[in-house]
């Protein structure tokens, strides 16, 4: 009973990270009509530009800063040079310059970093359990700091979009960008706008990813594939949907390698992948029938 | 307001021109592509025998990257499907091949790259029913997941396929003797990687003339009036895929031959990448295109093997930058140039045309 | 007001408008009549800048504006309700008028606005939390020029609002549009297929053909010339 528990707090644990990643690959799929597979190239970027912060000598906090701020100008940087030319190009043209994209940042990583992989980002939080008496769980306070961390995120951004004049610039961008600009609407700024956003929240996943890994050019490959996962299981039109597809493949996940073994938890994702595209391409959540894409 | 930029193969011959008979067009469609063989044969003369030795290896690199990159470019090119996992499909053909020679090492060579095919064209059948329901980011995610996924199987199974150093097999490529004595294997192996690229390139060539090429066509440029038509679109593009499988199962035989070993390693995530990247610098559904990448990829660890030499950087920093390249050329070539180098040559052709 | 000199605009080799020039004077309704592919609509589309034109002026109070951008001429005071409503369905009613006071500075005003909307048309008041798509096709229309009206514009554009409503409608909308203009300082370009109704509440006439003005004239005059009615305006 007590490894049931252990194993639903590390995959709630785990959930959250993945559901950070969805949530990123929603937000710009409901801005540009992108899938930004750059994703997980993106998050290592600025995961790594913040563990060169704590080697130069400052604190976590400074280089928790440093991940989220880098990310955000990263994907501002990136929709307006690179991808807001394919944003009007056939879809195929967008998913060869992510691709491209997500490539290009992992070779820089390596140019810059190394492709060795190097010890894990130290963080004021402790890693180990919490312990009750004698037993301890396998969730600790850096969970709870994780957990709390992805859930103010999501908050902010949900307030963002739901109670201000400029959230409610960027969703009537995205749902029909002719009566946007009509209005006055800039909307090539909030389309940069959006990516910057969800680049937060891709950062966010990598930052929070990375005390529990060793670091190399491709540590959030697997984290990445997750997400699309999580976000294709709840609909890449709906957040909401991506935090629940984030936790309930995070729990999926850790009952599978909990209980038949760690290897099985890439082949499961593709699993789950390959079942909810073949039986229900959309999506759980989407409200609208399935999309030509 | 500037108009989405296309990508796509050349636009059917202009409205007016006068239509030949079903017949003619196939005898010359036949004759023409037959002809081109043969250049292609003497070109493989020319080349293996003027180039040194040590080149005749790439040259089979050269050979087996054109039948999976063709393979790939009629899928993408054609039917619109990008696919992501064309890596995954060369370890399946290439792991036929070396279970055979493990197991059953009388099989002669042509049989071996034969079943090869066949199970990597069965296994294409699966993905593409799999996949016909699939589109765009949709699809490209789900290969690219197979791409990640299928490697890592082998993996687990140490005792039946080797797994994480893989299979080596001892080789089985003799040089037929009316060759003569001082005809190298490797010479051999350059001649076998040519003759099956040729035989692959005529084979799409007609393929895409056919009947079948059109309906590709059709469903390519839109599938709601395809289907209204009557084409079975589902059927097609599952013919689509097995056709591009069995083209990437091919390509995976023919480097157990060339490298008498079959690992995940061999065939990773960079493999897939590199097929896109010499799909869409050649230009997307262009065969000509696919030759031109093929060898592009090729003399890519070359090129990336002089710049890290120039800045002097370490060697895991130079897998890099082989890698950097591949990102560079898929984000400049869809910027500037989406229809690949066929694309610009067909639009130099056009500006000529019209003085 | 709103001038457009010898406006031209191209669809690729198609000709849209060639050389078309109107005045739309303040407190006024100009109607733009004909039949389909005349260009009505592309001529509010290259005056808004959703589309560029080839040649030509359109000038705002004695601003050349042709080659502002949609968003920027918004900002101006243009307001452009487009052809099929313009509505954002899945925004509720209450985000889809606030979408016209977003970019406006006076906030007190653009709230203000909001609440004479909702006097103005009481159905939008009675669903301002459901979802724009909820509307019926009447109420859409309301919507529309109601978001259009909140950003207080000085020159409205209106693209075929009788489309696809019911003539009891359509009346209650056009009777509504002629009451606004008299209220406020507002020009009026009214495109529209039903001339009839049009010319009801019309100032003055325009009528296009395959892009080209054909006749500009008094409302009154065009409704009582029954062979251009029959030649151009279908009744």
């Amino acid at each position: 009973m007590s490894k049931f528990i252990d194993i639903t707090l590390t995959g709630f644990s785990a959930g959250m990270v993945y559901s950070a990643v969805a949530l990123a690959l929603v937000l710009i799929w409901r801005a540009t009509r992108v899938v930004n597979f750059a994703q997980g190239g993106m998050a290592m970027i600025t995961t790594y530009i913040a563990v060169t912060v704590i080697d130069r000598g400052y604190g976590y906090w400074w280089a928790f800063a440093a991940a989220l701020l880098s990310g955000l100008v990263l994907g501002a940087v990136l929709e307006r040079v690179i991808v807001r030319r394919v944003e009007s190009a056939p879809p195929l043209n967008a998913v060869v310059v992510t691709l491209g994209l997500l490539v290009l940042l992992t070779a820089v990583g390596g140019l810059i970093w190394g492709n060795s992989s190097r010890p894990s980002v130290p963080t004021p939080f402790s890693l180990a359990g919490y312990t009750f008496g004698k037993t301890t769980v396998g969730f600790g306070r850096f969970d709870t700091f994780l957990v709390l961390a992805v859930l103010a995120v999501m908050v902010l951004l949900v307030a963002l979009f739901r109670f201000t004049g400029l959230g409610l610039a960027m969703r009537a961008s995205a749902y029909s960008q002719e009566v946007a600009r009509l209005v006055g609407v800039r909307v090539g700024r909030m389309l940069t706008l959006g990516w910057a956003l969800a680049a937060i929240a891709g950062s966010l996943a990598g930052i929070l990813v990375a005390p529990r890994v060793p670091l190399s050019p491709n540590f959030m490959d697997g984290p990445n594939i997750i997400g699309f996962t999580a976000a294709v299981v709840g609909s890449l039109d709906s957040p909401p949907g991506a935090v629940v597809g984030g936790v309930g493949i995070g729990l999926a996940l850790s009952y599978v390698s909990g209980y038949l073994g760690a290897d099985f938890a890439l082949p499961a994702t593709l699993g789950i992948l390959i079942v909810v595209l073949m039986i229900r391409p959309e999506g759980l959540f989407s409200r609208a029938q399935a999309r030509v894409v | 307001m500037s108009a989405p930029t296309e990508v796509g193969p050349p636009p059917a011959p202009a409205p007016g021109k006068p239509r030949r008979p079903a017949v003619g067009v196939l005898r010359w469609t036949l004759a023409r592509h037959l002809l081109l063989v043969v250049v292609g044969l003497v070109v493989m003369f020319i080349v293996t025998a003027a180039l040194p030795e040590f080149r005749d290896f790439q040259v089979m690199e050269i050979g087996y990257f054109v039948c999976a990159v063709a393979g790939l470019t009629v899928l993408t090119g054609m039917n619109g499907q990008l696919s992501l996992g064309h890596g995954a499909l060369m370890l399946i053909g290439a792991y036929v091949v070396a279970l055979l020679q493990v197991h059953a090492p009388s099989t002669p060579m042509y049989v071996q790259l034969v079943a090869a095919v066949l199970v990597t064209a069965a296994f294409g059948a699966v993905l593409g029913a799999g996949a016909a329901r699939l589109r765009g980011p949709y699809l490209a995610g789900a290969t690219l997941a197979l791409a990640v996924g299928l490697p890592s199987i082998p993996t687990h199974y140490v005792s039946s396929l080797g797994g994480e150093t893989g299979l080596n097999t001892s080789s089985i490529v003799t040089v037929p003797g009316w060759l003569g004595a001082s005809f190298t294997q490797d010479h051999y192996l350059a001649w076998i990687g040519s003759v099956a690229a040729i035989a692959t390139l005529l084979m799409l060539g007609n393929l895409r003339r056919s009947g079948v090429g059109r309906h590709f066509r059709a469903i390519r440029d839109d599938e709601v009036a395809a289907r209204l038509s009557g084409l079975n679109v589902a059927r097609t593009q599952v013919l689509a895929f097995v056709v591009s499988a069995g083209c990437a199962g091919l390509a995976g035989g023919l480097t157990v031959l060339a490298t008498n070993s079959a690992s995940p390693g061999g065939f990773d995530l960079t493999l897939s990448v590199g097929l896109l990247t010499a799909v869409i610098l050649g230009g997307l559904g262009s065969l000509a295109g696919a030759v031109v990448g093929s060898v592009a990829i090729v003399a890519l660890p070359s090129l990336s093997e002089t710049l890290v030499r120039l800045t002097s950087l370490s060697a895991s920093r130079g897998a890099s930058v082989e890698l950097g390249i591949y990102g560079l050329v898929l984000i400049a070539v869809m910027l500037v140039a989406p229809g690949g180098l066929a694309g610009v040559v067909r639009r130099l052709r056009a500006t000529v045309a019209r003085p | 007001m709103l001038a457009v000199h010898e406006l031209t605009t191209n669809y690729g080799a198609v000709c849209a408008l060639d050389g078309v020039s109107i005045e739309v004077p303040v407190g006024q309704i100009t109607a733009v009549l004909g039949a389909n592919g005349a260009g009505k609509t592309s001529l509010l589309r290259t005056i808004s800048g959703l589309v560029r034109a080839r040649s030509g002026r359109v000038l705002l109070d004695g601003d050349d504006v042709t080659h502002v951008r949609p968003e920027d001429l918004a900002r101006r005071g243009v307001a452009h309700v487009p052809e099929g409503r313009g509505v954002v369905a899945e925004l509720t009613v209450e985000e889809n008028l606030r979408l016209g006071g977003l970019f406006r500075k006076d906030r007190t005003d653009a709230a203000r606005a909001l609440r004479e909307m909702y006097e103005l048309f009481p159905p939008l008041a009675e669903r301002r939390s459901r979802s724009a798509h909820t509307l019926s096709g009447g109420e859409r229309q309301m919507l529309a020029i109601g978001r259009a009206l909140v950003a207080r514009p000085r020159v409205l554009l209106l693209d075929e609002p009788s489309l696809g409503l019911a003539p009891k409608i359509t009346a209650q909308i056009m009777s509504l549009l002629r009451d606004l203009v008299a209220g406020q300082q507002l020009a009026v370009l009214l495109v529209e297929q039903n001339a009839r109704s049009a010319l009801s509440i019309a100032d003055q006439g325009v009528v296009l053909g395959l892009g080209k003005v054909i006749t500009t004239r008094a409302a009154a005059d065009l409704a009582s010339d029954v062979a251009l009615r029959h030649a151009y305006l279908g009744f």
